[in-house]
């Protein structure tokens, strides 16, 4: 209960975030350009996917990104909370804004909940890793993420890989894209694949405990004199 | 239960120690040194951020170790940081949902604690400015509304008084002895002795790890030192005398004014007049430094 509280007092930290920073303007860009681009080009499910998962990102970048936001969390963990409540509440702050987009978008494009169920997952997956990497990496990080998101994510590994040359890049490239979270994994998620729901669980919890891991080395960090 | 509000027992480790140290409620005890003699140090294990080697620490007889401690010391770090994108009231109820999470709140609620620590850093006509506009008096006050938050007993207070103007290290001057009234006790570091002369009832002077002085300020400062200003400085000073811009100085150091001035009419120095004061904070500081 008391985890819970510590997360949910985290996760409060959204509201005032959404209206006074660029998160808020940039989640309605994002929704407006999917809405867009989904009666020109894009199909409708890759549209919903892309609002959970580029949202998440984008959430990210806004709420842990900035140098005063990860050098707080340390502020954060001299009052009674744990790394974990605070990487988990920090993960439903990310979170939460784009499944709302989800939902506004999909009602936007014609209502599939099938297509809001995967736009979920994708925006939990890809927000867990956003956050661990954002954390550890910087806004650089969230660009690099966002980019590789909106253009290679949407590929199945096969049709990339064809393009390198055989040999260990190739296998890594393979792998990572196979791996990691990717848009073509939770498109299935629209099907019924328990195989992708699993998928998108595990890096939930994969990235909550590498960032919950993030803040506890940052603050041992900055407790040795090392900032 | 225990008659001190903090113990520190034979801290080793992290560069530090041994070290001991007691506080008892009320008390605000200072600890000066320069940079690097290991003042933050001692505040992080105090304060459980950091753990040493052998050594124990205690809250009002609790280990450091113990959540319910946890409840009773606040801790503000030297240049703490908060989120710039809120408001100071909304980072003290952030704070302050974080503390009540783990009490209960003791039947207070969130807002109320965040309230309380407006009033006590004195941050009320602020609470609606983002931290990112907030210059640097409040930004120590909002450190220090932080550290309080929720009815701390134990205050650990890392450089709160460094690089202040004079009239905002008053202010806050005021604001911690008045916690101290209540009963809270407080451990606070300075780089600068000045800053602790008017606060602290008891120094700590560190060096290397390690506490090489300390006592009551009244004792530490109980020295005379005679000033004389001459005519012209002199072409060497009388044994244990010094130098200064108007002529020289020397501690009393148990003898009269008499028989230091009768060393200066026997080196035919020319007088104009003499002052006796007592020694400042950063005079003994610096005296415990170069003598160890």
């Amino acid at each position: 209960m008391r985890f819970l509280r510590c997360a949910h007092a985290e996760f409060l930290l959204v509201f005032p975030r959404l209206t006074r920073t660029r998160l808020g303007i940039s989640l309605t860009a994002l929704g407006t350009t999917l809405v867009w681009l989904s009666a020109h080009a894009l199909d409708p499910l890759t549209a919903t996917l892309q609002a959970g998962a580029l949202g998440a990102i984008l959430g990210a970048a806004e709420i842990v990104g900035r140098g005063s936001d990860r050098a707080a969390l340390t502020t954060a963990l001299t009052h009674p909370t744990t790394a974990l409540a605070v990487a988990t509440g920090r993960w439903l702050a990310i979170v939460l804004p784009p499944a709302a987009l989800t939902i506004v978008c999909a009602a936007a494009m014609g209502w599939h909940a099938s297509a809001v169920a995967a736009g979920f997952a994708a925006a939990a997956a890809v927000g867990g890793c956003a956050l661990a990497l954002v954390l550890l990496l910087g806004n650089g990080a969230a660009l690099a993420l966002f980019l590789f998101m909106a253009v290679a994510g949407t590929v199945a590994p096969e049709r990339l890989v064809g393009l390198a040359h055989p040999g260990v890049l190739r296998l890594t490239t393979a792998s990572a894209i196979e791996l990691g979270p990717a848009l073509w994994h939770y498109r299935d998620i629209a099907t019924g694949d328990v195989g992708a729901v699993l998928h998108a669980f595990a890096w939930t919890g994969l990235g909550i405990l590498l960032a919950s891991a993030c803040i506890a080395r940052r603050r041992a960090r900055v407790s040795a004199g090392r900032r | 239960m225990t008659d001190f509000a903090l113990t520190l027992s034979d801290i080793s480790g992290c560069r530090l120690g041994p070290v001991s140290i007691a506080l008892v409620p009320g008390e605000i005890a200072g600890l000066v040194g320069p940079a690097g003699a290991g003042k933050t140090r001692l505040l992080r294990v105090a304060a459980g951020v950091r753990r040493p080697n052998t050594g124990d620490v205690r809250v009002w007889g609790m280990s450091i170790a113990d959540p319910a401690a946890r409840l009773l010391i606040g801790y503000a770090s030297d240049g703490a940081a908060f989120p710039h994108a809120l408001t100071v009231q909304e980072v003290l109820l952030y704070y302050a949902r974080l503390h009540c999470a783990r009490s209960n709140g003791n039947g207070r609620s969130p807002r109320s604690v965040a309230r309380e620590a407006l009033e006590i850093a004195g941050l009320a006509a602020a609470r609606e400015l983002r931290v990112e506009a907030l210059g640097r008096a409040d930004l120590h006050r909002l450190n220090l509304a932080q550290a309080a938050l929720g009815g701390r007993r134990v205050l650990l207070l890392d450089e709160l008084l460094s690089g202040l103007d004079a009239f905002a290290r008053r202010d806050l001057r005021g604001r911690i002895a008045r916690l101290a009234a209540e009963g809270v006790a407080v451990l606070i570091t300075s780089r600068d002795p000045a800053a602790l002369e008017r606060l602290a009832a008891r120094v700590l002077v560190m060096r290397d790890g390690r506490i090489v002085r300390a006592g009551p300020l009244a004792t530490l400062l109980a020295e005379r030192v005679l000033e004389v200003i001459l005519d012209a400085p002199p072409p060497e000073p009388p044994p244990g005398f010094r130098v200064t811009a108007a002529g020289i100085e020397a501690p009393l150091a148990g003898r009269t004014v008499e028989a230091a001035l009768a060393l200066c009419r026997a080196h035919r120095l020319p007088v104009r007049a003499t002052r006796v004061r007592v020694k400042s904070l950063e005079e003994v500081v610096l005296e415990t430094h170069d003598s160890q």
